[in-house]
């Protein structure tokens, strides 16, 4: 019997999924009023940030605002980004390692475009990198570094942000070049691992301190952000000291995140104040002085929200002229591709490593091997699988 | 033979044969070959070269693309930078069709089919005037086009004796006129059983 997915036996899940997506979905919009109405009666943000207790347990960390804007604030942006502006947007693909190849080997490819809003075509870049030496495939523990692939990804990526924010800053472009990521800007790893430690932690800051040096604003985009942390201090709010709430009925919203709670509060094109996690791995960032703040933006139009995460350090949230730059660019990014910015999208197209690149890289890997002399072949397995 | 010439950087070869290849690259829109531009392309381990002409340039699907026509209007200043991106920068996937009509080793060029069609190919590399004034210097290298019937053909030798012939002579000098001259004798003897359709040839030559 050829492989196939029965989609017939499947039915009565499909079904359970549906009926569920449709459960959530209207416990959602029914805790949605309360909420948009906590949002309009929040408290002032000090009081929000002296009433607030931290997470008992890792997940339930609750945002944050840091500055003194009412958390009800709608911040706009400008018309359009300075004719001076820059924007890099800066994105990674790989080819992970495999066993069953003809030969181990990992590659990342970074890919980059560099936006100037002068009316010159942008540049695009392109960097890959083949890693084959045993201490780079394997870690400590002698496992094959598969899991460790998107943080060292994620390190070049944060790499050649640098090197495209140095080469335009020699250019004497006015300060903020910003710096555009797929992605949580907040090391959105575990942390624990040797390898984070050792390397990849230090690397990732040290792109910070140099990004910070070149006055260079780096972002990090997420769309379709999950998380609700904006809810958990909202609810924080209603309840008084004993951790009761304070109004008879009112319960924990469960189903409604802040992703929903922005699409109805955010007009297209606006913001929200900054925010920040106080989490464990925000108090390292810290440590090394680049604590990340976020705000919720809406990159859709009327009636159809695309709301958006932007992370960013501190101390580029604390310049409000920075802040607006990097508001007002996003915009004008997001408006041709209904909400995923044009650098970014770029950038992911120039990083891309598709399967026909990969099939071409093994085949020159394997016309190398045999010309010296050996002969090798991917597994039984991986032969096999490529029949279907 | 081989001086610095543009060159297109392959994706994947789709098809190739002794007659003709098709690959598959992305390159931006200014790079783009054209139809009946000469191009060259590595056999036998480097040892020659396969000589061809671009006779079909097809563009592949592009859903980014098409995302992005239905928001851009052309010449928008908003937009300035992202249709110059578009236009000069992004590579778009397309799809190029080669002919055979020589190769060239150290002994030159020989007319007629190579002796292998490209077995791996990176880069085809666009011919340098130089090139093409050698290569056509003979008309015997209408003679593959002229007994392939999977190409255009006559469109195709058109447009390369019209591209050729100011290699050999300013156009209205006598070299010019001999120059075409030569090719129209030599398509009279290849074509005397066709003449509706060297007539149609020599008629857009004329033009």
């Amino acid at each position: 019997m050829q492989g196939m997915l029965h989609l017939e036996r499947l039915r009565t899940a499909i079904e359970a999924l549906s009926q569920q997506a449709r459960q959530h979905q209207q416990q959602a919009e029914a805790e949605l009023t309360d909420v948009l109405r906590w949002l309009e009666t929040a408290p002032s943000p000090a009081a929000l940030r002296e009433r607030t207790p931290p997470p008992d347990r890792p997940g339930e960390e609750v945002a944050l605002p840091l500055q003194d804007l009412p958390l009800t604030s709608r911040l706009e942006a400008l018309d359009a980004p300075a004719p001076s502006s820059v924007i890099i947007g800066v994105d990674g693909s790989q080819i992970a390692p495999d066993r069953h190849a003809l030969a181990l080997y990992y590659v990342i490819q970074v890919g980059a475009l560099i936006f100037r809003y002068n009316g010159q075509a942008p540049t695009p870049v392109q960097e890959a990198e083949l890693h084959f030496a045993e201490h780079e495939l394997f870690d400590t523990e002698g496992l094959l570094i598969t899991g460790q692939l998107g943080m060292r990804r994620t390190v070049a990526e944060m790499r050649l942000a640098v090197a495209l924010a140095e080469k335009v800053r020699a250019e004497g472009v006015p300060t903020p070049i910003l710096t555009l990521t797929d992605g949580p800007l907040l090391w959105p790893y575990s942390g624990r691992s040797d390898e984070e430690a050792r390397a990849l932690l230090p690397g990732y800051f040290a792109a910070f301190d140099r990004l910070r040096e070149l006055g260079a604003l780096p972002a990090g985009f997420v769309e379709r952000p999950g998380g609700r942390g904006l809810i958990e201090l909202l609810w924080q709010s209603r309840l008084d000291e004993s951790g009761s709430p304070q109004r008879q009925g009112e319960r924990h919203p469960e189903a409604v995140d802040d992703e929903l709670l922005m699409a109805h509060f955010l007009a297209p094109g606006e913001r929200s104040v900054w925010l920040t996690r106080p989490s464990q791995m925000n108090e390292r960032h810290g440590r090394h002085g680049h604590p990340i703040w976020f705000c919720y933006v809406n990159l859709g139009e009327k009636g159809l929200p695309v709301i958006a995460r932007l992370e960013v350090p501190r101390w580029a949230a604390e310049r409000d002229d920075w802040a607006l730059a990097l508001h007002t660019t996003l915009l004008h990014q997001a408006r041709l591709l209904n909400g995923n910015p044009y650098v970014l999208a770029r950038a992911h197209e120039l990083a891309l490593v598709t399967h026909q690149d990969q099939a071409a890289l093994e085949s020159q890997l394997h016309r190398r091997l045999l010309e010296r002399g050996l002969i090798t072949r991917p597994s039984e397995k991986a032969r096999q699988k490529r029949f279907f | 033979m081989h001086q610095t010439a543009p060159s297109i950087p392959i994706g994947n070869v789709l098809r190739a044969d002794i007659r003709s290849f098709v690959v598959a690259s992305r390159i931006p829109e200014p790079d783009v070959p054209t139809f009946g531009t000469f191009v060259r392309a590595p056999i036998q381990q480097g040892r020659a070269q396969l000589l061809g002409l671009v006779y079909d340039i097809r563009l592949q699907d592009d859903p980014f693309l098409r995302d992005l026509a239905a928001s851009v209007v052309e010449g928008d200043p908003d937009y300035e930078e992202i249709i110059r991106d578009q236009r000069e920068v992004r590579a778009v996937p397309v799809e190029i069709s080669v002919v055979a009509v020589a190769y060239g080793d150290e002994n030159g060029y020989h007319y007629g089919l190579p002796p292998q069609p490209p077995m791996i190919l990176h880069r085809i590399h666009v011919c340098t005037p130089d090139e093409v004034r050698v290569l056509t210097s003979q008309p015997d290298f209408l003679r593959p086009l002229l007994e392939n019937r999977d190409v255009p053909a006559d469109e195709l030798i058109t447009r390369v004796l019209v591209r050729a012939a100011p290699l050999h002579g300013t156009p209205g000098s006598g070299a010019y006129q001999e120059y075409l001259l030569q090719a129209g004798r030599y398509l009279a003897r290849r074509l005397g059983h066709e003449p509706l359709r060297l007539e149609t040839i020599l008629q857009q030559l004329q033009a």
